[in-house]
């Protein structure tokens, strides 16, 4: 028998779980399911079960494409994990008046426009970009250097992009730290160095570790960011999936690629996950994520 | 030893806002270049904006984005508050799952999400528009005003509550003159957070976007693809501006409740 007062309880929560189920539950069993069906000639669904999608996927140059996003998104965490962590581990020092401004430098890039933030490194960077200008003026260099539509470029601009997010997780943790274990250290004798990396850096593990899944699973997908300062020739997973459905008119094959997408992501939480478990013991359930 | 680790940090933390800043900078100030091309500075103008206003389809798109961002935020604001109030009082597994659905449209990458839902709406022959692109926009709005809403309830002081249930209110009469004011701030601010995100989004905007109704983000991409004109950097100057007086009134919002606050306590 069904508990009749827990489900009297729990009767309120129906909508929402309806409401998630019908738009984010159901598409997202539609495209698994449409990633096994194949299309006529005309790129017009038809249901007929096939592998041909997962197939394609394994061909060489699709696989590149994966690898290229695990580059990149990879990459990107690394990078925005090394110049944001000593942002956060400063901000969390500064005094009260002057952190409150840091964090909301910090803060202010999430509500401006994602297209102005890329479009901002064209200006800079482009053959006739304020980086060029200044330097051809001040007689550095001759000849404009080509700075744009080159995997860094887009590494630039996805870190640019994405930093904010590792900065406040590192920084949320480094916050919550115990400063008495820090005085601990000091009183023991341990040095600055040896206290930051015995002490500091381990119990901010579970920070860095809800950086790197915020900055790895955007990255995967902003596409927008290696159209416009790559041009085109660097081919991530995300172009590929959006000219799939826009140009190529291939549904099950950019449905396959999505289930691919979503998969990468499941790995990186599940990675999480565990080292997050391992850090501190499962009872950090407010972990943010 | 220590005014040196002061400076070192200073340093740090000023060269990273400053690079943080100047591509956004960067973007304002070649909005009011003479010259077409970022080659030269050849003076001042205002001309860029004069071609804005008389730009058609910017217009129309900006109208778009306008109507879809209000009714995505009023449209989040109401389901994010109902379910951070409805998942106080369900049982904690139940609490758990809603919280862990909150999540999924953060987790999943915008580009699978706006697929799936591409192929998902088209399959319902549901037609491209307004209504696609609420329902969208409201899928990744919605978490951040539950999540919002519910830190706020989280401090609310639960003796309150019990005082007025002892006191024979009803559960619909705490919620409307105990739990909604005080939540209020909370879901003012989150709701212009909504407004912002809607305006900004490109991603699955470009999968709901029907032929009629671009969105303006849409629109600068399509501008951006083609190349750099001064054009555009007024445009995001403008967009840039509206998000600052966007933010302008939600901190007197939170400032107006924090005061609130002070003098209650006093």
């Amino acid at each position: 028998m069904v508990d009749m007062k827990k489900f009297k309880q729990n009767a309120p929560a129906i909508p929402i779980l309806v409401w998630f189920g019908i738009l984010v539950g159901i598409p997202l069993i539609f495209v698994v399911i449409l990633s096994f069906l194949s299309r006529d000639e005309l790129g017009n669904i038809v249901v007929r079960f096939t592998l041909d999608n997962y197939k394609r996927i394994f061909d060489p140059i699709y696989i590149k494409v994966f690898i290229n996003s695990l580059f990149l998104a990879t990459l990107t965490s690394f990078i925005t994990m090394i110049i944001g962590y000593p942002v956060a581990y400063f901000t969390a020092n500064l005094e009260k008046k002057k952190k409150a401004l840091a964090i909301l430098l910090i803060m202010l890039p999430f509500w401006i426009s994602s297209l102005l933030r890329t479009y901002g490194w064209i200006i800079l960077l482009g053959n006739t970009g304020l980086v060029n200008n200044l330097l051809i003026g001040f007689n550095i260099i001759d000849k404009p250097l080509s700075m744009m539509y080159k995997f860094s470029t887009i590494l630039t601009g996805t870190a640019y992009m994405l930093i904010p997010f590792m900065i406040i997780a590192i920084y949320n943790s480094v916050d919550k730290l115990d400063r008495s274990l820090l005085e601990a250290s000091y009183d023991l004798g341990a040095g600055k160095w040896k206290t930051f990396f015995k002490i500091t850096l381990p119990l901010t593990i579970p920070g860095i570790a809800g950086g790197f899944t915020l900055v790895f699973i955007p990255s995967l997908g902003l596409f927008f960011i290696s159209d416009l300062l790559g041009g085109g020739k660097n081919i991530f997973l995300g172009n590929l999936i959006n000219s799939l459905i826009t140009k190529g008119r291939n549904k099950p094959l950019a449905a396959a690629f999505s289930v691919g997408m979503i998969i990468m992501v499941l790995i990186v939480l599940f990675i999480y996950s565990r080292l997050v478990k391992r850090n501190t013991g499962g009872a950090d359930e407010n972990s943010i994520i | 030893m220590k005014t040196q680790s002061y400076k070192l940090r200073t340093f740090y933390l000023s060269l990273f806002f400053v690079i943080l800043y100047v591509p956004i900078l960067s973007v304002v100030l070649y909005s009011f270049n003479k010259n077409p091309s970022t080659a030269q500075w050849t003076g001042f103008t205002l001309d860029w904006y004069r071609e804005l206003f008389s730009d058609r389809i910017i217009l129309e798109s900006f109208k778009v984005s306008m109507i879809v961002a209000i009714l995505t935020s009023i449209f989040s604001a109401i389901l994010g508050t109902a379910s951070a109030i409805i998942a106080i009082y369900v049982t904690k597994k139940m609490e758990k799952a809603i919280n862990g659905l909150m999540l999924l449209p953060l987790l999943v990458p915008e580009v699978a999400l706006g697929v799936s839902l591409l192929l998902f709406f088209s399959s319902m022959r549901l037609p491209f528009g307004y209504m696609t692109l609420v329902l969208s926009h409201s899928l990744f709005c919605v978490p951040y005003v539950y999540i919002m809403v519910q830190l706020r309830l989280k401090e609310i002081d639960n003796s309150i509550i019990e005082a007025a249930k002892d006191l024979g209110a009803a559960r619909w009469q705490i919620i409307k003159t105990i739990i909604l004011p005080l939540v209020f701030p909370s879901i003012i601010t989150s709701s212009l957070l909504s407004l912002a995100m809607s305006l900004d989004d490109v991603v699955i905007s470009t999968y709901m976007s029907g032929p009629t109704s671009t969105t303006l983000p849409v629109h600068v991409f399509s501008m951006m693809r083609v190349g750099v004109t001064p054009k555009v950097n007024a445009l995001c100057t403008l967009i840039l501006l509206g998000t600052f007086f966007i933010i302008g009134i939600s901190e007197v919002f939170s400032k107006k409740n924090s005061k609130k606050e002070e003098e209650e306590v006093d």
